[in-house]
């Protein structure tokens, strides 16, 4: 049981219960900036990180996660459970639209960063491939779409406009293989706006996914219910004022407990696809 | 250290690297003939192409034997890949059906092929990696940051790297981009790595990244040794000029192709040595396919001896290298290879064939203030025969500075010359020069 009065950013956070006050990606820049602490008061005095992971959504200062072998192969699990969700499976490829440093690519292959055992996709039986995520290398997911014939692509929320420009022009690739996409955001969900300009584009569905890496939060609309499903890995509890607490079940090495969610409200269980699983809102 | 006359390396990583340069000869034969034999009974591009070369694994008995079996190139890969509209090529070795594949890119101006990896790949790519970071002066345990991560091949080895050395793995996020440059420059600071690997092109927006955080750059690399670059072959000026900008003690070079080439240079800096476990290299003449003597261009054709995922088997990457077999006063047994560049971007010159490197070296010898300067070689120039340089105007002497640089360009390629000033060239030039059509410069 992580006690998180060993951490400076929740010490001073905590009740008289020991339950930290929700905090945002904000109050770690503060933190971080205010001790010089690239981890953010998150990480034991002395500890030594096996694998430090720059969270994309801080930026002045940016701040930083830890995470060992144990913490990555449980966030590896969650998203792997999210990519057979949305109909991953053994012999399958998966393409990402994105920089490899999204956890949901960093993840998907144990080639990918260190101390990683199992990879989210290859766990599955699944072929990994990535794209590295600048829009000048749209013309090299259509080779990717061609030749290697992904049955699922995940892309960043900003390539949506020029790969669906390069769609408009040459169309998709023949021989394409595309069962399903899904879009991510730096932090939180695209609009379903994006999704559906993407899913006309490629005639496949499209999901979405909400993602808090300060969190290591990554999740899943549902086909069934629309609502994000939250894997067991995460625990989601209502705040007073709107919004949501999240924590991560597995981070130990750099815990993640009581992350408000801003945007996101619970929703009972009882989606008839994934009866038990918790539910997420998000506007 | 000298054993029987011979140098033997200070530090070898193991004992191949004492090995003398006739035992390791010996090494690689025995190394590519279990190579060739797997590719023959495992992998069907092969098995067909020896067959239809009357070459039987078998039989190989000395690196010689290496010339009865045909090169190929990406372009013939592309095609095979269009004709099974695959990625697969039949040169993949898997490791385990149960377990996914990773797949990298190796793209280039003619299109991209794809190659395979997989855990048994990187445990074995990996431990030779780390041979060619040893010899490059990395030890165990300062941070090791990650070169942006999953999509290339380098990108692909340095986890491993990162658990060899027992080092944090440190994951900037973004990509290997200038605007990206600010977030490595987070990266340096906070982890203050005593060895850093950098892509030759982003050594300079990172440098201008943190002058623009108020910054000195030397700061950044304060508590670095080596500052290893890759991306673009470095002449002896560049690496001055590197180690004055970032204070760095030693800056090495590793080279390569995302085919399975691995050299790095060692202390002595007069080439990089071929990394013995990962490729056996040739340098061979592009019209005779007969190998080049020492010092003379050729084509570099490669083995790739680590029969796990995609193997790359006399494959000619195209690119110019020269080969030296002399021995090496650090005491490595391994040729030596200098990659200057490829054929795809080489041009005619006063009679010769001459790529960008060759001009980047004449000027820094010539002129030595050019040093650190990006230039654009003008591709309209060189269709009217003369080596038209643009160049970001300095602040002063300029008229002067063109002078010298066309008479150092004029005495070298005994071609016509011409300097065009502009206002500014991108950070990712210096080092690098391209030739590129004036519109593209803008």
């Amino acid at each position: 049981m992580t006690d998180l009065r060993d951490f400076p950013f929740y010490r001073p956070r905590l009740d008289g219960r020991g339950v930290p006050a929700p905090w945002s990606v904000e109050d770690l820049e503060d933190f971080a900036g205010a001790h010089d602490d690239p981890f953010a008061g998150r990480v034991r005095a002395g500890a030594k990180p096996r694998v430090a992971l720059q969270i994309e959504a801080t930026s002045e200062p940016p701040v930083w996660s830890s995470l060992d072998g144990r913490d990555l192969d449980a966030w590896a699990g969650a998203v792997s459970r999210l990519w057979a969700r949305f109909g991953l499976g053994a012999g399958d490829s998966i393409a990402f639209f994105d920089y490899g440093s999204n956890p949901c690519v960093l993840l998907s292959s144990s080639i990918y960063v260190s101390h990683l055992r199992r990879g989210a996709a290859t766990r599955l039986g699944a072929s990994v491939i990535c794209n590295d995520g600048v829009a000048s290398m749209t013309a090299r997911l259509l080779g990717i779409l061609e030749a290697v014939h992904p049955s699922a692509l995940v892309i960043r929320r900003d390539l949506i406009a020029p790969f669906v420009d390069a769609l408009g022009t040459r169309g998709l690739p023949p021989g394409s293989r595309l069962r399903w996409a899904a879009v991510s955001e730096v932090e939180g969900a695209p609009a379903r706006a994006d999704a559906e300009r993407l899913q006309a584009a490629i005639g496949a569905p499209v999901r979405r996914l909400l993602r808090a890496d300060a969190a290591y939060l990554v999740s899943g609309d549902c086909p069934s219910c629309g609502l994000f499903h939250l894997d067991p890995a995460y625990r989601a509890e209502p705040l007073a004022g709107g919004g949501v607490a999240l924590s991560a079940r597995f981070a130990a090495e750099c815990p993640a407990i009581g992350y408000r969610l801003d945007g996101a409200e619970i929703v009972g269980r009882g989606c008839a696809a994934e009866r038990r699983a918790a539910r997420l809102a998000w506007s | 250290m000298e054993l029987n006359g011979r140098a033997r390396p200070a530090e070898p990583f193991d004992r191949l690297d004492t090995l003398t340069p006739a035992a390791l000869r010996r090494w690689w034969t025995k190394r590519l003939r279990g190579v060739l034999e797997t590719a023959m009974s495992e992998l069907p591009f092969y098995r067909s192409r020896f067959g239809a070369a009357g070459f039987d694994a078998k039989e190989f008995r000395s690196l010689d034997d290496l010339r009865r079996l045909p090169t190929f190139r990406k372009r013939d890969m592309l095609g095979r890949q269009a004709e099974l509209q695959s990625h697969a090529l039949g040169i993949e070795r898997r490791a385990d059906g149960r377990v996914g594949d990773t797949l990298t890119v190796s793209s280039g101006t003619s299109g991209t092929t794809f190659l395979t990896v997989n855990p048994r790949w990187r445990r074995r790519q990996g431990r030779s990696s780390a041979r060619a970071h040893w010899w490059a002066g990395f030890r165990p345990g300062s941070p090791f940051v990650i070169s942006a991560p999953a999509w290339h091949a380098y990108a692909a080895i340095q986890p491993y790297l990162a658990e060899f050395f027992d080092a944090p793995c440190v994951v900037v996020s973004g990509t290997y981009l200038p605007r990206y440059a600010d977030r490595i420059v987070d990266a340096l600071r906070r982890f203050r790595p005593r060895y850093v690997t950098m892509f030759l092109p982003m050594v300079f927006p990172i440098l201008a990244a943190a002058r623009r955080m108020g910054l000195e750059p030397r700061a950044l690399f304060d508590r670095a040794e080596v500052l290893l670059v890759t991306g673009a072959p470095i002449t002896a000026g560049m690496e001055r000029h590197l180690k004055e900008m970032t204070g760095v003690g030693r800056i090495a070079e590793v080279a390569g192709a995302t085919e399975g080439v691995l050299a790095v240079s060692c202390t002595e800096r007069s080439g990089l040595h071929v990394v013995p476990d990962t490729c056996y290299v040739e340098a061979l003449d592009p019209q005779t396919r007969e190998p080049v003597p020492a010092g003379r261009r050729g084509s570099m054709v490669h083995c790739f001896l680590i029969p796990e995922g995609s193997v790359y088997l006399r494959y000619d990457t195209e690119d110019v290298i020269t080969r030296d077999d002399s021995p090496c006063a650090c005491g490595l047994p391994s040729p030596r290879i200098k990659i200057v560049g490829r054929w795809e971007a080489s041009f005619r010159l006063g009679g010769e064939t001459v790529v960008a490197y060759d001009v980047q070296l004449a000027l820094e010898e010539a002129v030595p203030e050019t040093v650190g300067m990006p230039f654009v070689i003008s591709r309209e120039g060189l269709n009217c025969g003369k080596l038209r340089l643009l160049m970001p105007e300095p602040e002063a002497r300029a008229a002067a500075l063109a002078e010298r640089i066309v008479a150092a360009l004029a005495e070298r390629f005994g071609a016509g010359g011409e300097v065009a000033w502009v206002r500014e060239l991108p950070l990712q030039f210096k080092g690098v020069a391209p030739v590129l059509s004036e519109t593209q410069v803008g």
